[in-house]
């Protein structure tokens, strides 16, 4: 649209900004390319200073700094040129199929289409593995892991399916973070789409002051929530918490232990099955009743305790399993969630910044329609990860 | 969706925001109840759609707007690409998740 400027006009935005909006689009911001690199250098260094969540070669951390803060500058970028927007200027699409969408919201639409990649490759890929891989469950409930020999005592582990839903449905405690935190998703798509609608109303349908503050709270809200779901996840993955004795409920003093001291981690290759299953494998398993529908799974299982003598009986009621396929589809899946929450806040922090300064209008309030679209979108993902990689 | 309102009184977001909460209680409760896999995954599916699509209709605007189907279709094509990839051609290959070669598990490039 450089083509609105009129020849006499010699005030050009600047590719730095802030804009001069009523002048047209600018064509010209430097913050799209400045990010990538930012991005870029942080990726790439931060791998190379991680390897299987341990820390490797220190010497590349100055340049993940380096990388945060050329993000950071890109940013600040993009926010000095969006906070002076004030909607004179949404250019519309002219080619087919999206001729007379605004082009905005067709690329927010776009990305959310790759987004969708993204994700639609997480979940087959979890589907995929979780049906396609024996659950640690039933390789247990077979037995077969006695006859051959993978136990603690031999220290060969079985390749199975163990989902975090294992531990996480274990009890509702353990669940509670995980569904607080859908509570809390779906409260800020609510609380964002009260935003726009605030924001949206008309010119003299409502007191300006009452807009700003009603804009300002609805996104604040959003933001507190997304910061919560970000603590919950944290304490459900790395902190675990602590449940007090509650009388009235029967409630006994106890530990959630977090999912990662259960040792369901990324290279969990020699995972000790979780606790319903080491001293039980004899007491509950081996019964009578186990023992006549599998008379030779049992009488293999004595002969091996035979030849192994008393002091392997503890250690061979043990199954060892490798689950790192369970883990790291679980892991690579919600915490690529996570990162979107997170960016999601970083976005919420300068909007709800630009909410208290009362810069949102009729005018430019698709901002947060768009921002919205993305956020829902989070939302959406999370309303399928929760069920399946949670609860079931 | 200009007037958000359903049946002519009813505000459309708040409907839908008390409706996936309401879904959402059940669903946990569901597992809380301790029913056999199939049945859990049958209710977990059965809550997920409509959620999903409560969320993408109505806070998403994919309903009722007048750009709402070419940008269903747009949001749609990938994940219709990806999952007739893995219906037609993952889960036609019995060893596809463990015949895995070596060098396509993890723990191989030592990342």
């Amino acid at each position: 649209m450089s083509g609105d400027y009129h020849d006499d006009d010699h005030a050009h935005p600047s590719a730095f900004g802030p804009h001069d909006w009523d002048h047209g689009a600018p064509h010209n911001s430097w913050s799209p390319i400045i990010m990538a690199v930012g991005i870029g250098i942080f990726l790439y260094t931060f791998a190379s200073v991680y390897s299987w969540g341990e820390r490797v070669d220190s010497s590349a951390i100055p340049l993940v700094f380096l990388g945060l803060l050329i993000i950071f500058t890109g940013l600040i970028i993009w926010w000095r040129q969006d906070y002076t927007f004030d909607g004179s200027y949404e250019p519309k699409s002219t080619g087919a199929p999206f001729r007379n969408i605004e082009i905005r919201k067709v690329a927010m639409w776009v990305f959310l289409m790759s987004e969708m990649m993204v994700f639609t490759s997480l979940f087959s890929t979890y589907m995929r593995y979780r049906f396609g891989i024996a659950s640690c469950e039933n390789v247990w409930a077979s037995g077969s892991w006695i006859v051959n020999s993978q136990t603690v005592s031999t220290g060969e582990a079985v390749n199975c399916f163990e989902p975090a839903s294992t531990l996480i449905a274990s009890s509702m405690w353990h669940i509670a973070p995980g569904a607080i935190n859908t509570f809390a998703l779906i409260i800020s798509s609510f609380t964002i789409v009260q935003a726009l609608r605030w924001a949206k109303k008309p010119f003299g349908s409502v007191d300006e002051e009452i807009r700003r503050k009603r804009v300002y709270r609805y996104l604040g809200s959003t933001w507190i929530l997304a910061i919560i779901f970000l603590i919950l996840k944290m304490t459900e993955w790395f902190i675990g918490f602590y449940v007090p004795e509650i009388g009235f409920l029967n409630i006994e003093e106890h530990d959630i232990v977090s999912l990662v001291d259960e040792g369901y981690t990324i290279h969990a290759n020699h995972y000790h099955p979780h606790h319903g299953w080491e001293d039980t494998a004899i007491a509950d398993y081996w019964t009578q009743a186990k023992i006549a529908e599998n008379g030779d799974l049992y009488s293999a299982y004595l002969a091996n305790m035979e030849s192994l003598g008393p002091s392997y009986v503890t250690t061979d009621a043990v199954m060892l399993a490798d689950i790192r396929v369970s883990t790291s589809t679980f892991y690579v899946t919600t915490g690529t969630h996570g990162a979107h929450v997170f960016i999601g806040i970083i976005g919420l922090t300068y909007m709800t910044w630009k909410a208290w300064m009362g810069k949102y209008t009729p005018q430019n309030a698709v901002s947060i329609e768009y921002f919205g679209l993305y956020w829902h979108f989070v939302d959406l993902v999370w309303v399928l990860v929760f069920p399946f990689f949670y609860l079931y | 969706m200009s007037d958000h309102l359903l049946l002519g009184k009813y505000d459309l977001y708040w409907a839908n925001f008390f409706g996936l909460m309401f879904l959402t209680a059940i669903e946990v409760a569901a597992v809380g109840s301790e029913f056999n896999d199939r049945t859990t995954l049958f209710i977990l599916v059965t809550i997920a759609i409509p959620k999903f699509i409560m969320i993408a209709a109505i806070f998403m605007h994919l309903w009722g707007d007048k750009d709402s189907k070419i940008l269903t279709l747009t949001a749609l094509f990938p994940a219709f690409f990806i999952i007739v990839m893995v219906l037609f051609i993952g889960l036609t290959h019995p060893e596809a998740t463990t015949g895995l070669p070596e060098w396509c598990r993890p723990g191989y490039y030592n990342l």
